[in-house]
């Protein structure tokens, strides 16, 4: 994707189909000026049946008069399906264009703003609907309203100008009226919009929640509330929607005024006592064109309507569409020794949560991270992958991380407490478009034996979020998604915290193997594992201890005395 | 009854409730039709005076005009009370619906992606509200315009009523014809927009694996794929529904041809076809009247086609399999389940019991639970452990009533839990998910989950309990702050969930795995809370592994 366009300029997404728009234009033009072709024919047609049955034409001069009338019309159809055809291909292609920007957009969207786009996301996604819609019905209408309507024009001129604009007083009131009445349907319109959105939300709602409000017996009063709803909604639409279409008949009535003027003045022209000389044939063209510019100009007044609901729904997805830069990452990493050097973290507005933290690390490493409740470590595993800003220094070998927060550092692999599975395969969730075999990653996770009792294997698809397994498998898929994806610097936040100690323990040992070309933080309360570890971070009180387990075990009282409570009970729990 | 179409059964329940809506609607159908076919009738009179060489009075120029304008204003009645009548029934659509929803098995749930389940709600009624709206009935009406013009017509030339005649079956093979593929364009795309939909939150939520692995370019792929899918089949679509209006007109204007032609000979031709230049002049309106509605009907298919596929699958929702009537039903008279409080204690009652238990989800092979037993006395804390996968959560859901065993019984104080009345559960029992879930509202909500029975002192007294009344406290607006995702920290989020399972002061206490998710910081947290929440409760909590200090407070573990 070029994110360098002006992706939020509504100019962009025309300007990129212009070919599709060039068929639009042509045949939307050769279109409807040759619906002008029409009402001519007709008006000849009946002219010269009139002058047959009174003797003064053979029929032979109808019968090649009707041949061209149908042949024109043909052509003209013929335009119309290209031009139709093409149109919705030019609302198909901006829709998918600006939707996938505004996915782009969301994808790279700085950590802290994220939250604020999440809610309002569906709301966006539903405004880029209307506003192509709005596109859609602009394209169409400047050809099927615009040109047409000034074919139409031009030909009345042709007959009669005087009375052209006698006639053309009327449509100008209808105009004058439904720009009037353009607020009210607009303000309607936007009730009925607002309402259905908070009717999807509550359905959304109703049906997310349902076990929770089953077991907690709220669904009889959940209902309720969704009724509440149900009845606002259909009040505002039916509001909303007798304002929007009941309007179009009466402006075409006020039109139709024009159509007394033409019979009275029109019928003097054929007496031979109006403006102009006119036979059956010019009156008969004269009238039906009227009538079908009368049409037409009804439908301009929903034109102006749709163009309307489009651009309120335009300014409101505009700044989601910006064009992001993408940054990025020329880090090479040609050592790769890990070296976090004086770093200091706050979070806004609070006391350091701990400063100073120094420590390295080696390929090949593990490196254990604990502390007492609130100590950090957490936030420790965060700062690596560039998610929370800091003072002081990290680097890998000779790259420098950025301590700006809001980037993601690309020589990092990390796991947190979700494990964040998408509503795909087994496979799509560990591979996530970096295609090889997944067999491995599975097994270092003991996974494996339960992944091929699925009926479809590595082809299960797993519902949304991982739904369909349990606790434990997820996390066992999201590590082994870490473990595929591989990384310099592997930081493991609590990977064990679902399964039992066996398992543990076999994995442990699986990780030790894979990660032999990695530094691997392994982010943990319990301690077990530690003394396999390489080294140990002790955090408290914003500080860290390094060093290897049975150092720490000397040195630090308060890491020893955690480490035998948790002993002695793993202890009692195999007695 | 059962076969015929759940929708079609609850359109004909409205047409019974509102029979005065129904029948005005008729009639002004009907009036709106005899109004529009008046007007090329006075045309005919207009040329067939001017071909006589006379002139045109005032009042045929005004009556013209009367017509036009009454029709109009017909029109515009018709259009907002086919929308006033659209709009009843789909709220009556999806009332049923969420009653429905009251009934469908917890594995449903489960099973199914909760953006599909709502796109039948948002999405698929809405297609029906079109086919009230500019589908149907407007259908229905053009079709009696058409039927009136082809009389009209038969009395002015009898050759072109029988070309209209021999032309309408073929347009209406070819219409069904595209009637049939686009439905089955419609489907796929509508799937595809399910898809699409469901793609949005997932992201957000799995942001940081997105981006920490550096594959935002493979998800923008995945959603530009399910994009593309749905506008594969949405193009399909559009090329019938581009290339049906083009065939009506230039059949229209080939009819209109051949009868010129025709009425311009001599002999018996011009006897058969013969007509005045006025009959002429009002004929080409009526054609042209008349492949007009055709036309519409033409545009009218796409939103009936896409009216099918929603009812189609508004249908399969509401056949879905539902809980067995006998467990919803069978309701128990009152004083059963009355809460015996005060004696409780000193029987030491069995709280619960599941005897020779066999269990299996309908979709997997192999039973969870086979002859299994297992006695809690009230009061007693058990906790469940056991390897992943062992059916330890399966087995807290079956004591919640939330699924139905194959054999045997599950029973808490002596009674079925699938048929405790809903107004009663919280009093027997309070679950603890996994994960907290939040749902629109104050943070008093969360507690009450809006229910009007759970007081505010009982809200406050909860909170209390678990901890967090002094945090609630210092929010803005205490317990009337609206909850956010950010306002509380992971932790206090299942605090809440506990305080809203002991609002209601149940008796039985169901934690499903609730400090899985957490890091150890907060778990301490969350088990003090527990401690002082589960007095006086009997208490069933699955681990899969016992966590620091946590097995001090349970009596008993059961390995599964």
């Amino acid at each position: 994707m070029n994110n360098q366009e002006s992706t939020d300029r509504i100019g962009y997404y025309f300007r990129k189909e212009k070919w599709i728009l060039f068929i639009v234009a042509i045949t939307g033009v050769l279109y409807n000026v040759g619906m002008a072709a029409g009402p001519w024919f007709e008006g000849h047609m009946v002219q010269y049946l009139c002058d047959i049955l009174g003797g003064s034409r053979k029929a032979l001069e109808m019968a090649v008069l009707a041949m061209a009338y149908v042949l024109t019309i043909f052509f003209v159809q013929y335009m119309r399906y290209l031009k139709r055809l093409y149109v919705r291909k030019f609302a198909n292609h901006i829709s998918k264009s600006m939707k996938m920007t505004l996915y782009w957009n969301l994808l790279h969207r700085k950590t802290t703003e994220q939250e604020a786009a999440g809610s309002m996301m569906t709301k966006i996604i539903s405004d880029a609907d209307a506003c192509v819609e709005g596109m859609r019905k602009f394209t169409t209408e400047v050809f099927d309203t615009g040109v047409v309507m000034v074919s139409y024009l031009a030909m009345l001129l042709f007959y009669d100008w005087k009375l052209t604009l006698l006639s053309m007083l009327f449509p100008p009131i209808a105009y004058f009226l439904a720009e009037r009445l353009k607020t009210v349907v607009i303000k309607n319109v936007a009730l009925s919009r607002e309402s259905s959105a908070r009717l999807h939300e509550a359905t959304l709602e109703r049906v997310t929640n349902a076990l929770t409000y089953r077991v907690y017996g709220q669904e009889t009063n959940r209902n309720f509330a969704y009724e509440e709803s149900l009845t606002d909604y259909e009040k505002k639409a039916v509001r909303a929607n007798i304002w929007e279409n009941a309007m179009p008949p009466i402006y075409q009535a006020i039109s139709m005024l024009g159509a007394v003027v033409i019979i009275w003045f029109g019928g003097k022209n054929v007496f031979g006592t109006g403006w102009s000389v006119w036979n059956i044939a010019s009156f008969t063209t004269f009238f039906s064109c009227y009538q079908k510019l009368a049409v037409k100009s009804s439908k301009a007044a929903k034109l102006f309507n749709a163009v309307q609901k489009a651009n309120v729904s335009w300014r409101r997805i505009k700044p989601y569409l910006a064009p992001v830069k993408e940054e990025s990452d020329s880090g090479t990493y040609s050592g790769t020794d890990l070296l976090v050097q004086n770093v200091t973290f706050a979070y806004p507005g609070q006391d350091p949560l701990f400063s100073e933290v120094s420590f390295s690390a080696k390929t090949g490493e593990i490196i254990g991270i604990t502390g007492k409740i609130a100590c950090g470590k957490s936030t420790l595993g965060k700062l690596l992958i560039g998610e929370l800003p800091y003072e002081g220094r990290i680097s890998l070998g000779d790259y420098s991380f950025s301590h700006q927060g809001n980037r993601y550092e690309a020589g990092v692999a990390y796991l947190g407490h979700q494990p964040e599975l998408f509503s795909g395969t087994i496979e799509e969730n560990i591979c996530m478009g970096v295609p090889g075999d997944i067999d491995p990653v599975l097994r270092a996770v003991c996974i494996d034996q339960e992944v091929s009792g699925f009926p479809d294997g590595i082809h299960t698809v797993i519902g949304n979020g991982g739904i369909r397994l349990s606790g434990g498998q997820q996390a066992r898929i999201a590590l082994a998604r870490a473990l595929y994806h591989r990384r310099p610097v592997m930081i493991l936040d609590d990977p064990f915290s679902a399964v039992d100690i066996e398992t543990e323990k076999q994995i442990f040992s699986n990780i030790r193997i894979w990660t032999k070309d990695s530094i691997v933080l392994l982010i943990s309360h319990r301690l077990s594992l530690f003394p396999k570890m390489d080294q140990v971070l002790w955090m408290e009180n914003g500080r860290v201890y390094a060093g290897c387990h049975e150092e720490l075990m000397e040195t630090n009282p308060n890491y020893r005395v955690l480490y035998e409570i948790q002993r002695k009970e793993a202890k009692d729990h195999e007695e | 009854m059962k076969n015929k179409s759940s929708v079609i059964r609850i359109i004909g329940e409205m047409i019974g409730k509102n029979p005065g809506l129904c029948f005005l609607l008729l009639f002004v159908i009907g009036v709106s039709i005899c109004f529009s076919l008046l007007p090329p009738l006075v045309l005919e009179r207009i040329v067939d005076t001017l071909t006589a060489g006379e002139e045109i009075a005032l009042s045929i120029a005004v009556a013209y005009f009367v017509m036009v304008a009454f029709s109009g204003l017909l029109d515009a009645a018709k259009e907002s009370m086919i929308t006033a009548f659209g709009q009843k029934t789909t709220h009556r659509i999806r009332s049923v619906m969420s009653e429905k929803l009251k009934r469908l098995p917890s594995s449903y749930y489960v099973e199914r992606e909760q953006g599909v389940t709502s796109s039948r709600f948002v999405n698929d009624v809405n297609t029906v509200e079109n086919l009230f709206t500019s589908g149907i009935i407007s259908m229905a009406a053009d079709l009696c315009k058409l039927i009136s013009i082809l009389c009209i017509v038969f009395s002015k030339s009898l050759g072109l009523g029988l070309l209209l005649i021999l032309a309408t079956p073929l347009l209406f093979l070819m219409t069904r014809q595209f009637q049939k593929r686009m439905l089955k364009a419609q489907m796929e795309n509508r799937e595809a927009v399910g898809r699409t939909n469901q793609q949005i939150p997932e992201t957000l939520k799995n942001m940081r694996t997105i981006r920490v692995l550096g594959q935002e370019t493979y998800m923008l792929h995945r959603y530009g794929d399910t994009i593309e899918q749905s506008y594969r089949a949405q193009e399909r679509s559009n090329f019938y529904d581009a290339v049906y209006s083009p065939i009506v007109v230039s059949v229209s204007s080939l009819l209109i041809g051949i009868v010129m032609a025709a009425s311009a000979q001599s002999g018996t031709v011009q006897v058969f076809f013969g007509m005045t230049a006025g009959t002429a002049a009002a004929v080409i309106a009526y054609v042209s009247n008349f492949f007009g509605p055709l036309e519409s009907i033409g545009m009218e298919i796409q939103n009936i086609q896409s009216a099918v596929a929603g009812v189609q699958r508004i249908n399969e929702f509401l056949r879905e399999t539902e809980i067995k009537k006998s467990s919803m039903e069978t309701k128990p008279e009152e004083s059963e389940y009355a809460l015996e409080t005060g004696c409780c204690l000193k029987d030491n009652r069995t709280a619960v019991r599941i005897s020779h238990m066999y269990f299996r989800y309908h979709n997997q092979d192999g039973d969870i639970f086979r002859d299994f037993n297992l006695t809690v006395s009230e009061g007693e804390s058990i906790i469940l452990a056991g390897r992943t996968g062992a059916g330890k959560t399966t087995l807290v859901k079956l004591v919640a009533g939330l699924y139905h065993p194959q054999q045997g019984e599950v029973q808490i104080f002596g009674k079925n839990p699938e048929s405790i009345p809903e107004e009663d559960k919280r009093k027997w029992f309070g679950y603890v998910e996994q994960q907290f879930r939040m749902i629109p509202g104050t943070v008093g909500d969360q507690v009450s989950l809006l229910d009007p029975r759970i007081r505010e002192g009982q809200i406050r007294y909860a909170l209390k309990l678990v901890g967090l009344g002094e945090i609630v406290e210092s929010l803005p607006q205490g317990i009337h702050t609206p909850c956010t995702e950010g306002l509380l920290s992971q932790g206090q989020f299942q605090l809440l969930s506990i305080a809203r399972a002991i609002a209601a002061d149940p008796k039985i206490l169901l934690l499903d795995e609730i400090t899985a998710n957490l890091d150890s910081e907060t778990e301490a947290m969350v088990l003090s809370a527990l401690r002082s929440a589960s007095q006086n409760r009997t208490v069933i909590s699955v681990s899969h592994r016992l966590y620091d200090g946590e097995r001090d407070h349970f009596a008993r573990m059961v390995c599964l």
